[in-house]
């Protein structure tokens, strides 16, 4: 069954064009992994497909789009602000509502974030920060489960372990990451982008890590690129 | 080979900076003959040494019940900031959506809190309502112009990671409003600090708080009690951390409350003779264009008193930015040895906790009625408050070479990292400086503040709403234009430097 389909479309923000003429299509039940660079237009897919998909998709945003200053449990909730009354969740600010607390506990214990409910998220590592991400994504409680990079900032054993978690609960998965390894052994369908063009669209079956490698330019123009990368995220860090 | 360039030539963004600063100077100095720079008093050493000698032996037992006046100062101070919070969010939240907004916010804040007092005191007298409407007014202005400005900055990834459908309130408070709440928060409280000043001030116009105590002291030459009083000033300001703790807030609230007072008996006929012709000029009220020309003929010279009103902003503006850059290395880690950073620091905390009003009375009296005591009193208190913003923000910075003079660290490490921010406050304060510089006509400078302040005791409402009126256009303009030469690269993330 089709979930959505792509045809012919430029997508891009505003006049700019990111994805010139693009076609695709999604399965509902298909475990999506979305590969490359980044730049090649991984995001401004995602925010496409969340964008039609609306609420029948769960979404956890690229770099977590957590308050650093609410609570854990706050930013949890978060995730079904949209299913209350302005009144109530004006209260649960003041005074957590008593199943939303139980719901949200149990779902950060399965995430290995026990104990830090009233924590505020401006005192967490950022793994930790990662997981509440997650957790906010499944208090949603969708089919379907958008991730950007969802597993960036988390070291592999536990990338591996919140992967799992991810797919057990949603029948359904498109996510966007880096770990090669974790895209070929646990999606069904692995999408290369790289300048805006789907270069690579096949079952993860059918694919080696050599070709997913091949996402990339060659090995020197990538080790330029990988710095280049480390000094964007030297700039996010230190601005204000 | 090339010649080396000349004097200030080339385009980097310094140099630009460099140049309009030195303008600003230049131009200052060629209108200072225009000023009244007269020192009147027969003896001003003699009268300096008396205050000073009254300033280190303070007499403490000399004071008349001074726990009244200082629960009063920061009852008023309290309230008016609270007030003026409450009513400056909600238009904070309209500031960018609409021009009537903004428009009726810049003309609030335009007049300054003294005005207001003297405005209020027609109709409420000295009481609780004008003291308290005199500080809130045009905070609830200020309070919409800076929080509208920092909610304008809220991050938009968590906005953005909500939902579909989730109602406006709801997004705010939990995506938007946490985000900023520490911003708010540190604005509001120094706030809180302005109107501990403005507070002392309202003593100027007869309300008791500790300036009227001050302001007497210093008039009859009690400088033991006057000393006294600063003091217990100074400490107010310096433990304002401690009794105006986050978790203190709502008791002192509470317990102002009970030291609020007196409350005055409105009578609602008599404000509305007031609002509706006191302050309207007659011919304008009967709709009789002719007698407005004799009305506005009657008026004081204002040309005048507005020149002098610019020119002592401009004075004030390129003195500050003159003594700011003189200062701040003395409470900057780069520079100097412990001990003296620690007199360098104090002496600005006590030229910036100190009201300007009160510096330039106490020139005043030194120097006699002319624009300088009001000069300097401007240069000194806008000067030390950047200078100690500018000390701070030098602090966080590092220097690459460490075994440079004084001197090179100061002008080749340094300066050129602060200067865009020092001169973007100047900018900010230029419209402080002006607002104050009306106010210091109160002491007999002829500004429009002098003519103000007489048209009230006069009895002249509408002469005096009309120059209100003229000093509130020209405040929005030199807002405007400073707004104009602010260096723009330069985001001041510090809400509490404007």
């Amino acid at each position: 069954m089709a979930l959505l389909n792509f045809d012919n479309v430029d997508l891009g923000h505003g006049t700019h064009v990111v994805l010139p003429g693009l076609t695709l299509s999604f399965q509902a039940g298909e475990r999506v992994a979305l590969l490359g660079q980044s730049g090649a237009g991984k995001s401004t897919l995602l925010a496409e497909i969340r964008r039609r998909l609306g609420n029948t998709a769960a979404w956890c945003p690229q770099g977590h789009g957590l308050v650093p200053l609410l609570s854990v449990y706050h930013n949890v909730y978060m995730g079904q602000l949209e299913r209350h009354a302005a009144l109530v969740n004006l209260f649960n600010l003041a005074r957590p509502r008593r199943e939303a607390w139980q719901t949200i506990e149990t779902l950060t214990q399965e995430l290995g974030l026990e104990g830090l409910l009233r924590r505020p998220v401006e005192q967490l590592s950022g793994g930790q920060r990662q997981r509440v991400a997650i957790a906010r994504a499944f208090y949603q409680q969708r089919e379907i489960f958008l991730g950007d990079e969802p597993l960036a900032s988390v070291d592999p054993h536990q990338a591996l372990r919140l992967l799992e978690r991810i797919q057990a609960r949603h029948a359904t998965s498109i996510v966007a990451l880096h770990q090669h390894r974790l895209a070929l052994s646990h999606f069904d369908r692995i999408i290369g982008l790289r300048d805006g063009r789907v270069v690579l669209d096949a079952p993860a079956r059918e694919l080696t890590l050599a070709r997913l490698d091949a996402l990339y330019p060659d090995a020197a123009a990538m080790k330029g690129e990988t710095q280049g990368e480390a000094k964007d995220e030297d700039r996010v860090a230190s601005a204000p | 080979m090339n010649a080396a360039p000349g004097l200030l030539r080339g385009n980097s963004p310094g140099l630009t900076l460099a140049r309009r600063s030195l303008a600003l100077i230049l131009l200052c100095l060629l209108l200072l003959p225009f000023a009244d720079l007269r020192i009147i008093a027969v003896d001003p050493w003699g009268e300096l040494w008396r205050m000073l000698h009254g300033f280190v032996w303070p007499d403490f037992l000399g004071l008349e019940n001074p726990l009244r006046a200082i629960a009063l100062t920061i009852s008023v101070a309290l309230w008016g900031t609270f007030i003026g919070a409450i009513l400056g969010f909600p238009l904070a939240l309209l500031f960018h959506h609409s021009r009537l907004v903004r428009g009726f916010c810049a003309f609030v804040r335009a007049i300054h809190e003294l005005f207001w007092a003297l405005l209020f005191i027609q109709v409420f007298g000295l009481s609780a309502v004008t003291a308290l409407s005199a500080l809130a007014i045009p905070y609830a202005g200020i309070f919409a112009k800076v929080y509208a400005e920092i909610l304008e900055l809220t991050p938009r990834a968590p906005t953005d990671a909500l939902p579909d459908g989730v109602d406006r309130l709801s997004r705010f408070l939990y995506a938007e409003l946490p985000q900023v709440w520490e911003r708010l928060a540190s604005y509001t409280r120094y706030r809180f600090e302005c109107a501990m000043r403005a507070s002392v001030l309202l003593g100027f116009v007869g309300l008791p708080t500790l300036g009227f105590y001050l302001e007497s002291a210093f008039r009859e030459g009690r400088f033991g009690e006057a000393g006294a009083l600063l003091w217990v000033f100074y400490a107010l300001i310096a433990t304002l951390q401690w009794w105006g703790h986050r978790r203190l807030l709502p008791i002192l609230l509470i317990g102002a409350l009970f030291w609020l007072g007196p409350w005055p008996e409105v009578d609602g006929d008599l404000l509305w003779r007031f609002v509706s012709q006191d302050l309207w000029p007659a011919p304008l009220l009967h709709g009789d264009l002719a007698g407005m020309g004799s009305w506005l003929a009657g008026l004081p010279d204002l040309l005048p008193a507005i020149g002098n009103t610019l020119l002592l902003a401009l004075m004030g503006t390129a003195g500050s930015l003159v003594l700011a850059l003189l200062l701040w290395p003395l409470a900057s880690r780069h520079f100097g040895r412990p001990w003296q950073r620690v007199g360098g620091r104090l002496m600005l905390v006590v030229l910036r906790s100190t009201p300007e009003l009160m510096l330039a009375f106490i020139f005043l009296l030194m120097l006699g009625p002319s624009m300088l005591p009001a000069w300097l009193a401007l240069a000194l208190h806008n000067g030390a408050v950047i200078a100690f913003l500018v000390a701070r923000h030098a602090d966080g910075l590092k220097t690459g070479m460490t075994d440079l003079p004084a001197s090179g660290r100061y002008a080749y490490e340094l300066l050129p990292r602060l200067y865009p921010n020092l001169l973007a406050l100047i900018c900010y304060r230029a419209e402080v400086i002006m607002r104050e510089t009306a106010l210091l006509g109160m002491l007999g400078v002829a500004t429009l503040g002098f003519y103000i302040d007489s048209s009230f005791q006069y009895l002249m409402f509408d002469q005096a709403f009309f120059l209100l009126l003229v000093t509130a256009v020209l405040n929005i303009g030199i807002d405007a234009l400073s707004r104009r030469f602010r260096p723009r690269e330069v985001p001041l993330d510090d809400p509490c430097s404007r």
